[in-house]
């Protein structure tokens, strides 16, 4: 049975949830599945927006054929040509074989690559700023380059105000009969998945970002409709996740806190962490969260750390060099180009203490980033002669939150 | 053309040549003997109206040619090489970069007290890690609005200590390599501007050789040298000229050789007939004259086309290289003629053999000529197998082994040292009315007086304890005085392999610095170290030292901290870290909107070539991405 929305007049939401999915990506854990959205405009033209992905395809073909009812495809605009969106591009030529494709060049050229049959003669390819009208409706499109691939674009309806963001303002979770965010608590139950979906998948792309979000802030933008997750409709709530997208995008944390990550092997660099959160905490600093980076996924690790303003990292020394998982989460930070941040280093280890000086190193190489003076070195485990150092750096956390 | 000076330029030779006879020759053997420096015959040179030969008249030069110029240094060399070179250094290195580059302003500040001699210039490049890599200068200005404060030091400069302005080559942008250096007029007497006594040289010991300390020197915006940035441009410009002096140094220095040796092989009589007429000799004299009068043509070609301002770096280096090079030669030569004479001091041709070593060393040695030579022969060409530098961050700025630390170092008078000291300490915050017991575990103490193998005796211990308790410190030393000498159990030595101190002050008495040592402090809030050397390792890594005897030294501080028996030390607090690590400087990279690919000017590009320092805005047209070939045009500049 077709299971459309309405989004605004003449706009439907077609796509599909995902809740099979185990890894998005086939890297970072879903709990809570994941939507794919599609949407059709109905005007003297009618315009299929972007395709899903397979898991999908009959939801989403019998969404289409219900909204369309019975009319022909006329259009179908493509603004991100990553599977998960165009998966089903070829069946949709298939059952409408005189639809005319409009997306960029360089969109082209990795369809191709995929292996889609395009027809370039049925291919309309826009550049930046230009329009096309089906009627009562004028598009413009914007090039979205490296948001977070390089053939993206976003559309803009100008005569209703609709931002078609592609895999911006997009978060993890299936939508679950609802759709728009005020259907929601966003900002309870949602925002870590949406914090754990952008800083994972576009997280590096702080500067394209930020050069889109320029370009777009000429808009009036009365809709945001992403490729995955609720569509924005709220005033109040697409300014909340504008500023959250500016707080990633420039790399500022969202607030002063503290994330401590550990990895310890039998226990005593945990216990050296969480003698530091509780020393914290007696220095009124509780806004801390807590990892064991051996038995947590690393997409949560980054999301937190695009959040938090400190980062602790307490490490034991393995083969002579940092402890495995927390060297993939400093790598997995340099990757996504974590930026900004104060770290403070613990380290441990039992004949040859090196992780601090290699974790030292390691951050050293990343931008804008402040190592404390104040640390902690402790052999096998935490002892009184590392109380005062602990101490010292408990404050020194403590003094720069309290700044 | 017939290769020859014109009259002109030998009645001007003959004017110097008569000056250097009558005033210098006298006296050369006791300036060498006594390491002096001539300030009397430098002064009639001014007089003489040839310290700013190749500088206009308006600024009370001559007025005349570089050919002039590198004449007089030839004439003054052929007898002593030591005023030679002073000629050299003030009139090339010293007055040349405020001729060429200085504005209006400074070239009438400087210009007439230099050219006219009233006054002596100077030039510092040179670097403990800087000297035919200038990338490497560590001597930094800070920019302080108004003036920049100068940190740094600069060795072997000649002139130093006698000349009155210095040129001085200093970084104003860090990280960036040569094109953040900038060149500063500096005055002999600002504060904090200070000399070591005059090297112990082989030769040229009439020069004045020294080492310069800036320490917070404020030096004025207006002393800037041209533009910032422009200092290692300045410094290429000048040296290449300051290679044609030092080429006539040579020539000079071997001309005086030669003429002794032809004038004693006539003299001296062997088998019957003076030795000149054994062949032996007599082609030696040949070779010696053919080769003088190389260097002289490839030095006047040089001097004649700086005059003509077509560009001559390569034919001044090929001069100086070359001039240099055969100088050795000829004195060697000019020795071996003298035979057992020779050997002797108090003969010219003993001096002169070693007054001419240096002129293949210094302004470029002569493999750096070489690099210049066969630079400008065959281009910059590709290092086959060279691997690229390595990535990751700007070069990092001057930090020993333990990071940033003050290193104010107080030499001189012992006592005033040692107050100098304790007042510092004082305003860090320490009470010396507290103490732990001298046998606290190192990692327990807030304080430790550690001995070095500068301690010598096992009775000077009696030094380290009772200042130990003085300080109301812990006792510790370095490795070897508790494994080779054992003057104290295993257990208080510190270092990598030892105990590690990571409390508040750390002071190293007779300790050098080994790298082993220093990994074992590297968390001290404070470092102190008294050694006798001044160039020991650990005045690098320290926030105070005394340069002087820990004998004399500890006992001073000793009594001055001497409150009795200690109160107990109250839990230690950590202290800041008196230098916070220097923050990085914001760059521009670029993004590529193809990929996400970010060039940063640190890197550089590798695989196009482009060397690390290039600055984004600078990558060359038709440059694109080297991950998917995107142009420059779709690349956005971000700061970081």
């Amino acid at each position: 049975m077709y299971n459309y929305r309405k989004v605004t007049d003449d706009l439907y939401w077609v796509g599909g949830n995902d809740r099979r999915l185990a890894l998005f990506e086939n890297i970072h854990p879903l709990y809570h599945g994941v939507s794919y959205n599609a949407y059709v405009l109905l005007d003297k033209k009618t315009v299929l927006i972007d395709t899903a992905d397979w898991a999908v395809g009959q939801q989403y073909f019998e969404n289409i054929n219900a909204v369309l009812d019975g009319r022909n495809l006329d259009v179908l605009v493509i603004n991100h040509v990553e599977p998960d969106h165009a998966a089903l591009i070829e069946e949709v030529l298939l059952r409408w074989p005189k639809v005319k494709i409009i997306t960029t060049r360089k969109a082209v050229t990795i369809l191709k690559q995929f292996g889609f049959p395009i027809d370039i003669d049925k291919v309309d390819m826009v550049d930046e700023g230009d329009t096309r009208s089906f009627g009562k409706h004028t598009f413009v499109f914007v090039k979205a380059e490296m948001v977070h691939w390089p053939e993206a674009m976003v559309s803009y309806d100008t005569t209703n105000g609709v931002l078609f963001s592609a895999d911006a303002f997009g978060t993890f979770r299936s939508l679950d009969g609802k759709l728009f965010s005020d259907e929601y608590d966003f900002r309870g139950e949602w925002i870590d998945d949406a914090r754990r979906y952008l800083t994972n998948i576009v997280g590096k792309y702080g500067p394209p970002v930020q050069h889109l979000l320029a370009k777009a802030s000429g808009l009036d933008i009365k809709f945001i409709c992403p490729l995955h997750g609720p569509v924005w409709r709220d005033p109040m709530d697409i300014a909340y996740i504008l500023d959250k997208y500016v707080h990633w995008a420039t790399y500022e944390p969202e607030e002063k806190g503290v994330m401590i990550v550990y990895g310890s092997m039998y226990g005593h660099t945990e216990n050296a962490a969480e003698v530091l959160a509780h020393k914290l905490c007696e220095r009124g600093i509780t806004n801390t969260r807590m990892y064991d980076a051996s038995s947590t996924h690393v997409s949560y690790l980054i999301s937190d750390i695009f959040k938090y303003s400190h980062l602790v990292l307490a490490c034991v020394t393995y083969n002579l060099g940092i402890f495995p998982p927390v060297k993939d989460f400093i790598h997995d930070m340099q990757a996504l180009n974590v930026q900004n941040r104060t770290v403070a280093i613990m380290e441990n280890g039992s004949w040859a203490i090196r992780s601090g000086s290699l974790i030292k190193e390691e951050i050293s190489k990343m931008k804008r980033m402040r190592i404390l003076d104040e640390g902690v070195t402790m052999a096998s485990s935490l002892q009184s002669q590392n109380m005062p150092d602990l101490d010292a750096l408990a404050d020194a956390i403590a003094a720069d939150l309290k700044k | 053309m017939n290769f020859q000076t014109t009259a002109a330029h030998e009645e001007f030779r003959q004017k110097v040549r008569a000056f250097a006879e009558a005033e210098v020759k006298p006296i050369a053997f006791t300036l060498d003997k006594e390491n002096r420096f001539p300030n009397e015959i430098v002064k009639k040179m001014g007089e003489l109206g040839i310290m700013g030969l190749p500088y206009e008249k308006e600024y009370e030069g001559a007025g005349a040619d570089v050919l002039s110029y590198a004449i007089a240094v030839e004439e003054l060399s052929r007898i002593d090489g030591g005023v030679g070179v002073i000629l050299s250094a003030h009139t090339s290195l010293g007055t040349y970069p405020i001729a060429a580059f200085g504005n209006e302003e400074q070239k009438r500040k400087y210009l007439p007290d230099l050219c006219s001699g009233r006054k002596y210039g100077a030039f510092g490049l040179t670097e403990p890690n800087a000297g035919s890599d200038a990338g490497g200068t560590e001597t930094i200005a800070e920019d302080k609005g108004d003036y920049y404060l100068l940190n740094g030091e600069k060795i072997f400069i000649t002139n130093g200590g006698e000349a009155d302005t210095y040129v001085v080559f200093t970084v104003t942008t860090p990280g960036i390599g040569t094109k953040g250096i900038s060149a500063l007029i500096v005055e002999r007497g600002w504060e904090g501007f200070t000399f070591e006594p005059h090297y112990d040289k082989m030769g040229i010991r009439s020069s004045a050789t020294c080492q310069l300390n800036f320490n917070d020197v404020k030096v004025p915006k207006e002393n800037l040298l041209g533009k910032e940035g422009q200092g290692f441009k300045i410094a290429m410009a000048t040296l290449d000229g300051g290679r044609i002096g030092i080429a006539s140094q040579a020539l000079g220095i071997a001309q005086g050789a030669y003429e002794a040796a032809v004038e004693y092989a006539k003299e001296r009589i062997q088998f019957g007939r003076p030795i000149a007429t054994q062949q032996a000799i007599a082609f030696k004299i040949a070779d010696m004259a053919t080769k003088l009068d190389c260097a002289r043509m490839l030095i006047y070609r040089a001097a004649e086309m700086k005059q003509a301002h077509v560009p001559y770096g390569k034919e001044a280096a090929m001069a100086k290289m070359y001039a240099s090079d055969i100088a050795l030669e000829v004195v060697n030569d000019a020795l071996q003629i003298h035979g057992g004479a020779g050997f002797m001091k108090g003969m010219p041709v003993e001096r002169h053999y070693r007054d001419a070593k240096i002129t293949t060393i210094y302004e470029g040695t002569n493999e750096i000529q070489r690099v210049v030579i066969s630079g400008a022969i065959l281009g910059k060409m590709k290092k086959s197998g060279g691997a690229p530098k390595a990535a990751g961050g700007p070069p990092a700025p001057a930090v020993g082994e333990t990071g940033p630390r003050k290193k104010m170092i107080f030499k001189g008078d012992p006592a005033e040292c040692a107050a100098k000291l304790l007042e510092e300490l004082k305003k860090d915050g320490f009470d010396f009315t507290v103490g732990q017991p001298i046998d606290t575990p190192i990692v327990e103490a807030e304080r430790v007086v550690s001995a070095g193998q500068g301690v010598g005796e096992r009775e000077n211990m009696k030094y380290i304890e009772d200042a130990a308790r003085a300080f109301g410190a812990a006792i510790g030393s370095s490795r070897p005085v508790a494994e080779s000498l054992q003057y104290l159990p295993l257990n208080r030595y510190v270092g990598m392999s030892g105990q590690k101190f990571k409390g508040n002050l750390y002071v190293a008495c007779g300790i050098s610095g080994a790298v082993q040592h220093l990994k074992g402090i590297k968390d001290a809030s404070i470092i102190v170290a008294i050694n006798t050397n001044a160039n020991a390792k650990i005045f690098k890594n320290c926030d105070y030292g005394i340069v002087g005897d820990l004998k004399v030294v500890l006992p001073i501080l000793t009594k001055a901290l001497d409150t009795g028996d200690k109160n107990p030390a109250p839990p230690m607090v950590k202290m800041k870290r008196s230098v916070p690590a220097p923050k990085p400087v914001p760059r521009k990279i670029g993004v590529c909107l193809g990929c996400g690919f970010e060039y940063d000017p640190y890197v550089g590009d590798p695989t196009s070539e482009i060397a690390p320092g290039t600055e984004f805005k600078s990558l060359p047209e038709g440059w694109v991405c080297p991950h998917c070939g995107e142009p420059l045009a779709n690349f956005i500049e971000i700061e970081v």
